[in-house]
Parts: C-alpha cells; structure tokens; sequence
C-alpha cells in the first residue's frame, strides 16, 4: 500500500468540497445559497483570461482566480495537482487503466492549439473557453448526465416500492427523506446534451491508457494556461534533470519526465519525486533568478496560427436561424445576447440549482457556438418569481446576481396568445389558467368577457385573456401551465428590448373603484404603467369587491406586523 | 365493503347512540360558525367548537388530513396560502381529539418547496409530533371513477381519500374565473393530472369531485382575505383584514356564507351552485344557522 502525501490528501479533500458543493447547488428552504457554491470556477484562471479577453473588463467575482494565478507565478502548476478534481478523479482511476505508448498527435503544440484560439476568440466576442474547461466538462458531466439518473434510479425503485408495499413504505420515508433531502436531486431533469457531455468526460478518461494524466498534460487548457505562468515559478527542484544512475523520477512522474529535463509547464507539484527518490536526493525550494528548466514554450507559427484561427473561429459559427432565435431566452437579468455569451462559462451551475428546472443547455438554438449555454424552455419549467438562484450561483455575473425586486423586474421575453390554439378563441370555452398563474401582483395576463355562440349555437360567455406588455417579465409561467398538450397557447418569445419593467408595476396601488361599463383591451397596450386601468378591465363583472364590514384593514391590530 | 369501511360502519354505529341527536338535528338546519377576534388560533378553536368541537369528527386513533391552501410563494401577509396560525390550531385540535396522525399537504402550483416555506407552514408545524407535512407524491394519485357530471373519471391523492377524517381549510379569496374560491375550490389540491384542463367547466368538475372526496369539515381562514388579483395577489393593497374564521360541515353553506363577506350574494358564485344544485349542501342562508363563536 503506498504511503499517502499531502498532494493526495488536498486531492482527495477539494473533492470532497467539490461534491459537497455540488450537491448543494439546490433549494435547500433559504432564499439565498452559499456564496461558496461556485467557488471552483471563481477561482478558475481559464474563466478569468477568457472573461478579461472577452469583455475587456474586470469583476471581482474573479479575483480568486487571480490568487490562483499569483500563487502559479509562485509555486507552479500547484492547482492541477492539488486542487483540480478532474485531475483528482483521474488520479484515482489511472492505476486501474493499463497503459500503451503515449500518442504521438497528442505531444507537442496541440495543447497550444486549443487554449490559443479559445483566448483570442473570446477577444474577439465570443467566450468558448467553458466548452473545454475541466471543471465545467466535470460538473456537466455531473449535472446533465450522472446526477439525473442517479435520482431517478433511486425516485423509480422508491415508487417501486409503495406499488409494491402500498402505505407501509412510510415506515422507511424517515430515510428516503435524509437521501432525497441532502444528496439526491429534488426534481429529477432530465438535459438534452447528457450524452455529449458524459462522452466528454469519458474521453478524458479513457485516453488515460495512453499515459498518465494525458488530458492534463496535453490538452487541457486550463493546465495550458497554468502552464505558461508556472515557468516564472519561483519553486524549483534539485536536481533539475534526472540522476544519470537513477532515473527513477521518469516512472514515479505522472507528467513532467518526458524528456531528460524536467518539463516545469507539466509539473503537477505532486512531489512523488521527492517522496519517493531511493537516494533522497530531490529537493524542492525557493530560488530567484534564471533557472528555467526544459520549458516549452510555444513555437511562433503556432502562436500566430492560433491567434488568427481564434480570429476566424469566432465569426465562423455566427449564423442564427430566426425561428430558433424567437424562442432564445436567457436567465432573468442576462444582458443582450452579444454580452450574455462575452461571459457565459456555460459551467452548468445555473442548470443544476433551478428550482423548477427551467433552464436547459443550448443544443443549437444559440448557434454552434452558444453550445450548452442555459436557456429558459418555459414548457418544462418557468422562472419562479421569488426565486433568484441562477444569478447567486452564476461565476461571471453573465447572470447578474440581482435582489429579489430587480429581479421581479428583469424582462426574460414577452407572453403572446396563440388564438388558434387558446381555448377561449379556439375552442370557446373557458379557461385561463394563465391569468391565474400569472405572478405579477397587477396580473400581466388578464380577461374580459365576450358573449360568444358555441358551436352548439348556444348564446354563451367567455372570459378571453390578453396581455399587458408593460407588466410582463417573461418568466413563462403561462406557457408552462397552459393546459394545452405539446404547444402550449401562449408562449414567450424573446425580445430584443429587455429593458426593466417599472418598479411603479409593484407599487400597491391605492384602489380605485372599478369603473364599470365597457373598457376596451386595447387601452391596455401600449400605456404607462403609472396609469394603469382598473384591474379587472371586464364588461360586468362585479370581483373589484369591498368587503360587506366596514373596512376593517388598517395595519396596526395586524398579527403580522 | 371493504374491511376499513367495515369497521367505520362498526365503530360509528356504536357511537351512533350519543350523537344520534346531534347528528339529526344537524342534518335538518346546517350550521356556519362564524368566529371573529385578532387571535387567529383562539377564534379558529371557538369555530369548531361552535359546530361540535374536534372530538365529533376525529375518534381516537383516526388519521386526519388537514387541506390548507398553500398553492403558492406567497407570504402569510399576502393572503394567498391559508394562514398557518389558523392550520396549526386544526391540526392542534385534531391531536387533541386522539388523532394518530395529522397530514397537511396541498399540491402546490408555484414550487413546493418555496410554498411549503414561504406560506409559514413549515415554521409553523415544526416539531409538532404525530404531524406530517409533505411534499405530493406523483405515485400517490389513483384515478378514482367519479361518474360525474363533466368528469367521469380522476386522478385523486391516496392520502385523501384513505383518511378517516378529511378536515378542508381553504383561504378565501378572489380568483380570476370562479370570481371566489373557497371550500369546494380548495379540493383542486388533491387533484392529480392536468387539472388546468377542468377550468373549462370549472362548476361542474368542482361538484363532480365534490361528490366523492366528502370534507368532514370545513374551516374557511377568513383572518386576511384577497379581493382582487386572486388567487395569487402579491400586492398588499389587495389584502382586507377580516379577522374572521368560519368553520361548518356544510361547504356549500359555509362557501356562501363567506361569499357575503366579500359583498357578493352566494348565487353569484356558480361554483357554489353547481354544487347545491347536487345537493352538497345549502345555498340559501336563511335556511343556515349562523353561530357567532
């Protein structure tokens, strides 16, 4: 049994703080989660270049990744080897994959190939970096794919078993209940892109039987990009090169030992060398000065070809399909579709903590390039009025972190009536579930009644919905009740306008009697909102009502105050 | 007959002789307790004691299910969920009754995990024994044949119709289609399936589930009541303070009762007489006693 280090025992605890983490990104009773939650990607130094490149700006959600980047400059490569679960999990794993000769097409500038044009292309607009970044490719792979099923596994064998044994399963709720509350998924979602991104992780994997930590090493960009900062690293080992009586650093090394010099840009930090050296000879410490040892650095062809296919990379995919884009919407508080994707790290986190699981990765809505970046599909979820989880656990503010009443505020599309589908036009009957969800305090969705003849030729009243613009946030409630099957009708629709809704739309307005008689819908569009008409703006009906007891509702004898 | 009903029929027969009375005089002039005071659970004790007290309803050893409205991520201040003052105290009266078991849930139409907390109710049951507050599970919905009127077949809540006491405490408040909801609304929450679907012929469909799923009792949580914007509101001027709590076990005369509370005459509410009109209870209030407890 090999002795455990303390690279191992860091492994093995971000890890845990990882999964933690992880499970966590949930509604767990309070309005607002840990601000730790998203801690991985915040300190991630790939999220960082990318949001800087992209952007041209900088946030301060981010500066833990410029620590991480400091201490690189410092130490080296110390996050890959101590920190990332990634490369924990294949830690665990690489013993268990016997391995063949490493492959050629993998060595070299490929890794280069990769980070360069991510960066460049974030600088010219859009931030790919997400796609290949470890954490993000680990939490995907979690979120989209291992999660959902796990919870299903369990949420089908627990309704298995009152089929089974009926109401005596209560005995064992006790327990299903600790499972269900503090490590399962409350809803089991199911994503689109489970596949792709469990392939993903899977890959990574399985190139392991080429050599040890083969991702790492040679492709990740992350790793890439740490690397290029760890040839400054003031800590360096003694000796810088094998032992020529020894060598036997070239098979403890997981990464570094490739060549005869020690490659400090795939230096792990993992100090297996030093552990383990039969002569006790290595030693790491601190020196200043020009000691750069078997560095690779870049060759400038590639360089330069990765900064002009960054540039090309960039625009190649831009073509937008315009009945694809209608249905585009993004997290409550996103800025314009240009900005949102600047700073997407498309890390999955705002997926996994939606409470009602309304938001799903881009398939090809958003483009090729907008892949697995979230978008709202109100027919399986809406966006929860008093809920403002995304932006809390979102580590770039591509979701803006906004207080509940910004949020309320925040205009995510616009609810439009479908009249060929809607059951108060199309079939004539009533309905409006719609206005009945609708969340907004004034009702966004409201109805007026309109005498009909069913298609029996019966003399008949039906309440028929529309839509106050200026009132609707898009949160997609509508869509999502409507009880329609497959097309719902009344859907949201993006808008390129998203400015806020006016907070005088929460103001309680002073109640006005309703005033009865005919009021045109029309008057309802298009007005400020300060001048709202009457709430019910409906030919005879009588539910603007006063209590029959003198107005009791004064606030000071009120329990709740 | 099922071995459950069985022992009911054997176990209510053998307390018939005591209420024997009661129950007959009940049956010929219903009841409406109307109680009204700013000590919410004080005023929803003096309601069901009005109309019998819990021990009339729950024997000992029975399992309750309590129906509070807590369909939305409303505050207790918002008046949309039933108020958990007024939840505890039935739940409180029905343990003291002898009740085994005490289950609250209500399929919630926002996420329930919100509506659970912000509707007060989780605070307000915690760490009470012997009472359950969970969340609906999917499995639990059996289709029970209604042979109604528009539905002739459900998906109903298990937990609902096993209960032996089914104890129904809506909120009352405005809503867009049926201008009220109150008791025979309040059912809507163990409805399984597509339950929007039913808003087409909402009078019916309420009667039809009405007929089957019987409340034991109803206590309508008038203490703070919607008067527009309903059934969600979210805006404090909408809110009326009434102080008031209702309890009966007729929910068509305990429904019309609270339907003049919001100025509206119980015939206006075609909820309500849908459901007379089959003979679940009475509309016309002159026929009602009206108990003030």
């Amino acid at each position: 049994m090999k002795k455990i280090t303390s690279a191992r025992i860091s492994q093995l605890l971000f890890l845990l703080v990882f999964l933690v983490l992880f499970v966590n990104t949930e509604y767990r009773g309070t309005d607002n989660i840990s601000a730790a939650i998203n801690s991985f990607f915040r300190m991630d130094p790939l999220v960082l270049v990318s949001y800087l490149a992209a952007t041209k700006s900088f946030t301060s959600l981010l500066l833990p990744a410029v620590l991480t980047l400091l201490f690189t400059l410092l130490l080296g490569r110390f996050f890959c080897g101590w920190i990332c679960p990634l490369g924990t999990v294949l830690d665990l794993v690489t013993k268990r994959i016997r391995k063949t000769a490493p492959v050629r097409l993998l060595k070299g500038n490929l890794k280069y190939w990769l980070l360069l044009p991510l960066v460049v292309s974030a600088f010219f607009h859009i931030n790919l970096a997400g796609i290949l970044d470890p954490i993000a490719i680990l939490v995907r792979a979690l979120t989209f794919f291992l999660y959902p099923i796990l919870g299903d596994g369990v949420r089908r064998s627990w309704v298995e078993l009152y089929h089974v044994i009926g109401e005596r399963r209560d005995h064992l709720a006790p327990a299903y209940g600790v499972l269900h509350d503090y490590l399962l998924p409350f809803r089991e979602t199911f994503y689109p892109l489970a596949f792709l991104s469990a392939a993903m992780f899977a890959a990574i994997v399985f190139i392991e039987r080429y050599e040890s930590r083969n991702w790492c090493k040679n492709l990740c960009p992350l790793g890439t990009l740490l690397g290029l900062f760890s040839r400054f690293s003031l800590l360096k080992r003694v000796p810088a090169a094998l032992c020529s009586d020894c060598k036997a650093c070239r098979s403890l090394c997981p990464t570094a030992f490739d060549a005869d010099l020690l490659q400090t840009d795939a230096c792990l930090l993992c100090m297996e060398c030093q552990l383990r050296c039969p002569h006790h000879r290595v030693n790491w410490s601190f020196r200043r000065g020009d000691y750069l040892t078997g560095v690779h650095v870049p060759e400038r062809r590639v360089l330069l070809g990765g900064l002009v296919s960054g540039f090309f990379l960039a625009g190649t995919f831009r073509f937008r399909k315009p009945e694809a884009q209608a249905h585009l919407l993004r997290p409550p508080g996103a800025g314009s579709e240009d900005d949102f994707l600047k700073k997407c790290v498309r890390c999955g986190e705002c997926m996994k903590v939606c409470l009602t699981g309304a938001l799903y990765p881009a398939i090809a809505q958003a483009g090729v390039e907008g892949i697995f970046t979230p978008v709202v599909t109100p027919r399986l979820g809406y966006c929860e009025y008093n809920c403002t989880l995304c932006g809390q656990v979102c580590p770039t503010g591509a979701i803006p972190n906004l207080p509940p009443a910004p949020k309320k505020r925040a205009v995510i599309g616009k609810a439009a009536f479908d009249k060929n589908l809607c059951l108060p036009f199309a079939k004539r009957t009533n309905c409006i579930v719609c206005e009945e969800h609708c969340p907004m305090p004034q009702k966004a969705i409201r109805s007026e009644v309109a005498e009909e003849i069913d298609f029996a030729g019966n003399k008949i009243e039906v309440q028929r919905p529309y839509v106050l613009e200026d009132l609707c946030n898009g949160c997609g409630i509508c869509e999502n009740v409507c009880p329609l099957e497959g097309k719902a009708g009344i859907e949201v629709f993006a808008v390129k306008d998203k400015t806020p809704l006016k907070e005088s739309v929460f103001v309680p307005e002073v109640k006005k009697q309703a005033a009865p008689g005919p009021v045109d819908k029309r008057e309802g569009e298009g007005q400020d909102s300060e001048a709202l008409p009457p709430a019910s703006p409906v030919k005879g009906r009588k539910d603007q009502v006063k209590p029959a007891a003198s107005d009791p509702w004064n606030g000071g004898d009120d329990p709740y105050k | 007959m099922k071995r459950r009903s069985f022992l009911k029929f054997l176990g209510l027969s053998a307390l018939c002789h005591r209420w024997a009375l009661a129950e007959a005089s009940a049956a010929v002039q219903p009841v409406v307790a109307v109680a009204e005071g700013h000590d919410y659970a004080q005023i929803t004790r003096n309601a069901i004691a009005a109309v019998g007290g819990m021990k009339r309803f729950v024997k000992a050893g029975d399992v309750v299910v309590v129906k509070p409205n807590m369909g939305w991520d409303r505050n207790p201040d918002q008046a949309a969920n039933t108020n958990p003052i007024v939840v505890r105290a039935v739940v409180e009266e029905a343990l003291k009754a002898g009740a085994k078991k005490v289950k609250v849930f209500d399929r919630s139409c926002n996420d329930e995990r919100r509506c659970y907390v912000n509707s007060g109710m989780t605070e307000a049951l915690k760490g009470m024994k012997n009472v359950e507050l969970k969340y609906v599970e999917n499995e639990r919905f059996r289709k029970v044949a209604l042979k109604g009127k528009v539905l002739s077949e459900w998906e109903l809540y298990d937990e609902a119709l096993h209960a032996d006491v089914f104890i129904n405490v809506p909120v009352a408040k405005h809503h867009g289609l049926t201008k009220l909801t109150l008791g025979l609304k309040n059912v809507m929450g163990v409805m399984g399936g597509n339950r929007g679907a039913i808003h087409k012929n909402i009078d019916e469909a309420l009667a039809d589930v009405n007929s089957v799923l019987k409340s034991h009792l109803v206590v309508v949580d008038a203490t703070r009541v919607l008067t527009a914007h309903g059934p969600q509101g979210g805006n404090l001027g909408d809110v009326k303070a009434l102080h008031k709590v209702l309890a009966s076990t007729d929910i068509v005369a305990v429904d019309a009762y609270a339907t003049t509370l919001f100025g509206h005459r119980p015939e206006d509410i075609s909820v309500t007489v849908a459901a007379y009109k089959r003979g679940l209870g009475e509309i016309n209030l002159k026929k009602v006693r009206i108990v003030r407890a």
